[in-house]
């Protein structure tokens, strides 16, 4: 009892934080190492299909650019569907959230062609979170005000919205010099009316996000470096304009997302109606409030993926613009064990596989499929790994001492009320 | 655009349409629907019939006959079910999510699989076509000859007459038979089940297995039924289509089958639309049946609708 007792708590606290990322490290690697078989059957050499594979990912400047850029929209529907997980509203709905986000950015961005970058561009983010949030608001106050399963309206939703994006697509926006008697459904749609094809004029230069490229070409930069030969030769590699604002801004939003989860009453409401309605709604939480917001936070999350996409990498929308990257969400988000730090290393992982899956087929003749494969079993294996048999032992004390500090957060909260 | 529309509704071919594009969703959607009925979430139903369709080739090109399809659908079908059974039943894992990963790993296992049948590996190029020995029609004696509805109803793949007999079969083996009781109980209170002998993980396993051979069978039934082509994701969302007309049909087999038959002639419509060029959104056609999904489940479905259990994992106590 009393060697128990004694083990300092900062021990354990190492413990348990050490096995939740153990957890996924393992499940990697044990993905990586099933895959290799199929990589095997298919006759080539899994060693070197993942050499290519990291190196596609990693190995140069222009690898790592296309690393971020698939990593971005990872981030923000992984953070999207770990704050909505963990608060109890599972939300499917990334992905049509996602799309509406994009649309809405675009739509913005084209139609105020005029204004400058600094209003531009935090115009078309709010009207993608706005976008995202709207179309989680349904599901969110199903749940609250009905008990609807999230997860069926949420899925029914994404496809109307991605059929919406598909029609938007192909009805002529009003555009500039393109003369022609304008409707009212014109103003529901996105595409450039000036080109036969489904997909939506480029956003003005103002609203693209800058680049590292801009930043080192800036004439500050330039008066500070100019003189250098090498840094001239650097800074014309164009890999550096692919390197946006948009990483940035993703790992604003994780931290922006730690703190309203563990730091603010908002993410604390949310997170006791995620571990159970009932006490929460006991304690004199407003249940039907929490799920509400919890879905608008969710989903302006996800419609921020879909925008950033937009204003920092396609600069338009186009047919199938990011497919999957709402459902992928949700895997990252597990991956990353629902943790924002954590969700930042789940979108590393898929978006550096995706970035290096080219080069992996390119080099050793593996079919790009065999990602699939490799996600899908680094999935399956770390949600296997958080209830097997080994670990839940220790898992156990994981979650009593979990419940523990909420309730005594809890505890904390109410003094602080009956005191104000 | 009035006659354009009369003049499909008018047509013979529409409705041998319709029987045919609701023939997959209701194959997967029956069996969906007792594993739904166990308390099972079948969102991976996308996955199973994704592997249906690749083993349907691989099957027929191996064997040399349509039956050898059939048989690795079902096989690759029940494989995914499996898989999905030792995660959600035995290990206890998260449902949906299980389901999501299936899907993906599925759409990446299709490709390579074909590839390494069709390929030849490494260094072949993979090609998109294959022509194997594929399903042919079957026309009802006598019935089949009736003018109008003999061709509508009685001249089709055999796997369509699979599919309608599946609905009075599925409704059969729930109501009226004991599996079918401990099914229904298992999906509303395994717990109580478990008190009165019933085995719940076998039950659970069972259904899976049957979910996924009906799923696989759905999946042959595009590659080498009306298809007989094989290409990536070729069921384009069709699994996710069979889990709505469950959730449309309020987990009731003649429900699902409106439901199939609602998003069948939904789809039917649309490609004839497509091919008529009539004024209509091609998008709100598909957009339709998850609209009427929505308001139906917001206006009709009630809390009590889905089983108790679903998508909870059961863990006997004093484990």
């Amino acid at each position: 009892m009393k060697t128990r007792n004694s083990t300092p708590s900062w021990i354990t606290g190492l413990l348990d934080s050490s096995l939740n990322i153990l957890i996924p490290v393992l499940a990697i690697l044990a993905a990586f190492i099933v895959s290799g078989v199929l990589i095997l059957a298919w006759g080539s050499n899994p060693i070197e299909a993942y050499a290519a594979l990291f190196s596609g990912a990693f190995g140069s400047l222009n690898a790592i650019a296309t690393t971020l850029t698939r990593l971005t929209p990872l981030i923000f529907t992984g953070l999207a569907v770990a704050y909505g997980y963990g608060s109890g509203f599972f939300n499917v709905g990334a992905e049509g959230q996602l799309f509406m986000g994009g649309l809405a950015a675009t739509w913005v961005a084209v139609t105020f062609t005029d204004l400058p970058g600094i209003l531009l561009i935090p115009l078309c983010m709010l009207a993608a979170a706005a976008a995202g949030s709207l179309l989680a608001l349904i599901p969110g106050y199903l749940k609250a005000s009905r008990g609807f399963n999230e997860v069926l309206t949420t899925l029914l939703i994404n496809y109307i919205a991605i059929q919406y994006f598909e029609w938007a697509l192909r009805i002529d926006h009003p555009t500039k010099g393109v003369d022609q008697a304008w409707t009212l459904v014109n103003w529901l749609g996105i595409k450039d009316a000036s080109q036969p094809y489904p997909k939506s004029a480029e956003i003005p230069l103002a609203a693209e996000l800058p680049s590292l490229g801009n930043l080192l070409n800036s004439k500050f930069m330039l008066g500070l470096f100019g003189h250098s030969q090498s840094y001239l030769d650097f800074i014309s590699t164009p890999a550096l304009n692919r390197i946006t604002l948009g990483i940035v801004l993703a790992i604003v939003a994780i931290v922006i997302m730690y703190v309203i989860t563990f730091k603010t009453t908002t993410g604390f409401r949310a997170r006791a109606v995620g571990v159970n309605e009932n006490a929460a709604r006991y304690m004199g939480i407003d249940v039907k409030r929490t799920i509400i917001t919890t879905a608008l936070i969710s989903g302006s999350l996800a419609g921020l993926a879909g925008g950033i996409e937009v204003l920092g990498s396609s600069h338009r929308v186009i047919e199938r613009f990011l497919v999957d990257a709402g459902f992928t969400g949700i895997p990252v988000a597990l991956i990353g064990q629902l943790h924002p730090f954590g969700v930042g290393l789940g979108a590393l992982f898929f978006g550096a596989l995706r970035a290096g899956a080219n080069k992996m087929q390119i080099i050793s003749a593996v079919p790009i499929a065999v990602v699939n494969v490799i996600q899908a079993m680094a999935i399956l294996f770390a949600i296997a790994g958080a209830t097997f048999d080994i670990s839940t032992r220790i898992k156990k004390n994981q979650m009593a001492k979990k419940s523990r500090d909420l309730h005594e957060e809890i505890q904390a909260k109410s003094n602080e009320v009956t005191h104000a | 655009m009035l006659n354009d529309l009369l003049s499909i509704f008018g047509s013979v071919d529409f409705y041998v349409a319709v029987i045919r594009m609701t023939t997959p969703l209701l194959l997967a959607a029956m069996g969906g629907l007792v594993a739904e009925r166990a308390g099972l979430v079948t969102f991976g139903m996308e996955g199973m019939m994704l592997m249906g369709t690749v083993g349907g080739v691989i099957g027929s090109h191996l064997t040399g006959s349509v039956w050898g399809g059939l048989l690795l659908a079902i096989i690759f079908g029940m494989f995914i079910g499996l898989a999905y059974a030792i995660m959600a039943v035995t290990v206890g894992a998260h449902q949906i999510v299980t389901c999501v990963a299936l899907n993906m790993g599925t759409l990446g296992l299709t490709s390579v699989l074909f590839g390494l049948v069709f390929g030849g590996g490494k260094d072949a190029v993979v090609q998109d076509v294959v022509k194997v020995a594929s399903l042919s029609t079957w026309k009802v004696p006598l019935l089949g000859d009736i003018p109008v509805i003999g061709p509508i109803f009685f001249n089709h793949y055999p796997l369509v007459y699979l599919a309608f007999l599946l609905v009075p079969a599925i409704w059969f083996l729930l109501y009226r038979t004991t599996w079918g009781l401990k099914i229904r109980a298992v999906g509303e209170h395994p717990h109580a089940a478990d008190t009165v002998g019933i085995n719940v993980v076998r039950t659970r396993y069972l259904t899976l297995l049957l979910a996924g051979a009906l799923a696989g069978l759905a999946g042959a039934f595009l590659s080498i039924g009306v298809l007989n082509t094989w290409q990536e994701n070729m069921t384009s969302g069709r699994g996710f289509i069979a889990y709505t007309a469950i959730v449309f049909g309020k987990w009731q087999p003649l429900g699902v089958f409106l439901g199939a038959l609602l998003f069948g002639m939904a789809d039917a419509l649309q490609l004839r639309m497509q091919t008529m060029n009539i004024n209509v959104p091609y998008q709100a056609m598909v957009a339709f049946p998850y609209i009427v999904t929505l308001i139906a489940l917001v206006l009709f479905v009630g809390k009590a609708s889905w089983p108790a259990a679903s998508g909870l994992p059961f863990k006997r106590e004093g484990k």
